[in-house]
């Protein structure tokens, strides 16, 4: 009571705010800001673990010239990820898209599909995929049936696309393992649109054609940037990252750097998927009016 | 869907029996026409996604797509029960000749299971309900109070949001060791108190977005009555977000029990391992032992498949219990508008 009176309402409400949100705040001060301008800080630095304690050695660049020009890590592991995560990405989105559309329709024994397709959310730990990699249950069995490998060589020749594709192919259901949230996004984004919609379109003699590309598709855009955002997320902790592998506390100034190029690259990839909705989106909004 | 059929299907017999008392003509005639048509309706519908023919090709590709789906996972289960003799014997591939239990028992001793449940118990339940008070609470301010720099509080969770982990873990380890708390299985649950740890942002936003969606005249009845936000929040929001908060629940849960990257990193040489890293020390074990020729190829793959099927069997066990609340909490959260 004595709060109040000495408090104006709107300073009251401020800090009624401000101690909800503390917590988390001094989370994001502790767990993430700090340990981000620390990382960033030794990725400049020489780092050695003395008995005494840690000594910092100005450093410059290096770590990031070394591994940008002289290194094999940046070149042989993390670009082939990348690509991977391109092919990756739009094969995940397309899948769940599908199959959250289809799952929307009323069909006896949706529940039980449902929960299939969700099932690998619980399934995904790391040692179970590689482990269904290693024993060779990860790929559909097209590549050895159909020789496709032999096509593929063909087909892409040296370029260097051929090998992710590849081992993209050799572990294809673990893919698609990937989808189980983005496919409860979907679903959860599917039952947004009003039915009213569809009734109008069909009363106006719309086919499910157009009614899927003009009522559907840009109603769900906003779920489709979600889960384009979430799946680049969602790979940090891929398995097959390579990433998880070569940062270690073996050489924290080398770690550090690498690790933040790392990053650089993800928020350019972000940013490009970003400016590309957005433009599309423009360029749709155009054509309707 | 089925309301807006309704009023064409009350339509038809009134057509047709109009159309009956002007011919005269037998009334069986009409019968098998409209017959027919049922037909034709069935089997390719009034639209095309109503239709038999639609349905059947649905049918297929969920049961298609659910094969690839659950054949590893078969896969698995049947390998984990084969015998030494039925893996050495290549016209054995599904239906194995009798029930081994002998790769479950190794692989359960191997990964010391009932310790290492009881270590994963301990982290993914205390790690969900921290999520589920702190991410309630952030999530709660973000979408309901006022306070300044709220837009910014907001991109700061944005950017949380996408922040790899592996950018913060080595200064993470650092602050640790410094502190003497590496190897310890509290380093896994420390974050989780004030949101973070295993994809803590995402929480916090689903919370945002739950609480973003309930009406707002609640708070200003709260507000004639002179209670403090703390005490609406815990009587009234709280226990209106029960869907948010189960599915924040489970798959924190889920998730915290799955991580593998968390505990390798925090936990080099800790005794207490959680059952995701137990398994990389059996994936070890069993390469040595294959390496000395001590047990062969097969019954190594066998054992790995049993001890991954022991890793996923309790999470599998809440989420056939949890089945419809995952898929409709996340409908119902809210989360996607």
């Amino acid at each position: 009571m004595l709060k109040r009176r000495i408090l104006s309402p709107k300073l009251a409400r401020n800090l009624e705010g401000m101690l909800f949100i503390a917590p988390w705040l001094i989370g994001f001060l502790v767990f993430l800001a700090f340990p981000l301008g620390f990382s960033l800080f030794m990725s400049f630095h020489k780092v050695k673990v003395l008995p005494s304690g840690m000594q910092y050695d100005f450093n410059g660049v290096n770590y990031y010239r070394e591994i940008l020009f002289n290194s094999s890590e940046f070149y042989d592991k993390l670009i082939p990820y990348f690509q991977e995560v391109v092919i990756m990405v739009p094969i995940i989105i397309i899948f769940a898209f599908l199959i959250a559309i289809s799952l929307n329709q009323k069909l006896r024994g949706r529940f039980m599909f449902r929960a299939i397709f969700f099932l690998p959310v619980i399934f995904s730990t790391g040692y179970l995929l590689t482990e269904f990699v290693n024993q060779g249950e990860g790929s559909l069995g097209f590549l050895e049936r159909f020789a496709l490998g032999a096509y593929l060589d063909d087909f892409l020749g040296d370029s260097s696309w051929g090998q992710p594709i590849k081992t993209l192919l050799n572990r294809f259901v673990l893919v698609l393992w990937y989808s189980g949230v983005q496919i409860l996004i979907f679903l959860a984004g599917r039952q947004t649109i009003p039915i009213s919609a569809y009734e109008s379109a069909r009363i106006d003699g719309a086919s499910p054609w157009e009614i899927f590309w003009k009522i559907t598709l840009p109603a769900m855009s906003p779920f489709i940037l979600l889960n384009l955002i979430y799946t680049v997320v969602d790979m940090f902790t891929f398995p097959f990252n390579p990433v998880i592998k070569l940062i270690g506390t073996g050489n924290y100034g080398y770690s550090s750097a690498l690790s933040w190029i790392y990053f650089v690259i993800i928020i350019v990839f972000l940013l490009l998927v970003l400016l590309t909705f957005i433009k599309v989106n423009k360029t749709q909004r155009l054509a309707k009016s | 869907m089925r309301t807006d059929i309704q009023p064409v299907e009350s339509n038809h017999p009134s057509k047709m029996s109009k159309q009956l008392i002007k011919d005269k003509s037998p009334k069986d005639k009409y019968y098998y026409t409209d017959k027919a048509r049922t037909a034709k309706y069935m089997i390719l519908g009034r639209e095309v996604n109503e239709g038999l023919l639609f349905k059947i090709f649905l049918y297929v590709v969920f049961i298609a797509t659910s094969y690839i789906f659950l054949n590893p996972i078969i896969k698995m289960m049947v390998n984990m029960v084969m015998s030494t003799s039925d893996l050495m014997n290549p016209t054995v591939t599904w239906i194995p000749t009798k029930i081994y239990w002998g790769q479950l028992q190794t692989a359960w001793e191997m990964l010391n299971y009932p310790r290492a449940v009881m270590v994963s118990l301990v982290i993914a339940l205390s790690t969900s309900v921290f999520h589920v008070i702190s991410c309630g609470l952030a999530g709660y301010a973000l979408a309901r109070l006022q306070f300044p720099f709220k837009k910014l509080v907001f991109g700061l969770l944005l950017l949380a949001f996408i922040i790899p982990p592996q950018v913060i873990i080595l200064p993470t380890i650092i602050a640790y060791t410094n502190l003497g708390l590496n190897n310890s299985i509290v380093t896994l649950i420390i974050p989780s108190i004030l949101g973070f740890g295993v994809k803590g942002a995402l929480f916090v936003i689903i919370f945002r977005q739950f609480f973003a969606t309930q009406p707002k005249e609640l708070e200003e009845a709260a507000k004639i009555d002179g209670a403090t936000a703390f005490k609406f929040y815990f009587k009234v929001m709280l226990p209106l977000a029960k869907p948010a908060i189960l599915v924040v629940f489970l798959f924190s849960f889920v998730w915290t029990w799955n991580d593998t990257y968390f505990p390798q990193m925090f936990l080099s040489d800790s005794l207490f391992l959680p059952l995701a890293s137990e398994t990389l020390q059996l994936d070890k074990l069993i390469t040595s032992l294959v390496e000395t020729q001590q047990i062969s190829s097969q019954d190594a793959g066998a054992i790995k498949m049993a001890a991954s099927f022991l890793v996923i069997l309790p999470p599998l066990l809440i989420f056939l219990v949890f089945q419809r609340h995952f898929v409709e909490g996340v409908e119902r959260t809210g989360l996607v508008e």
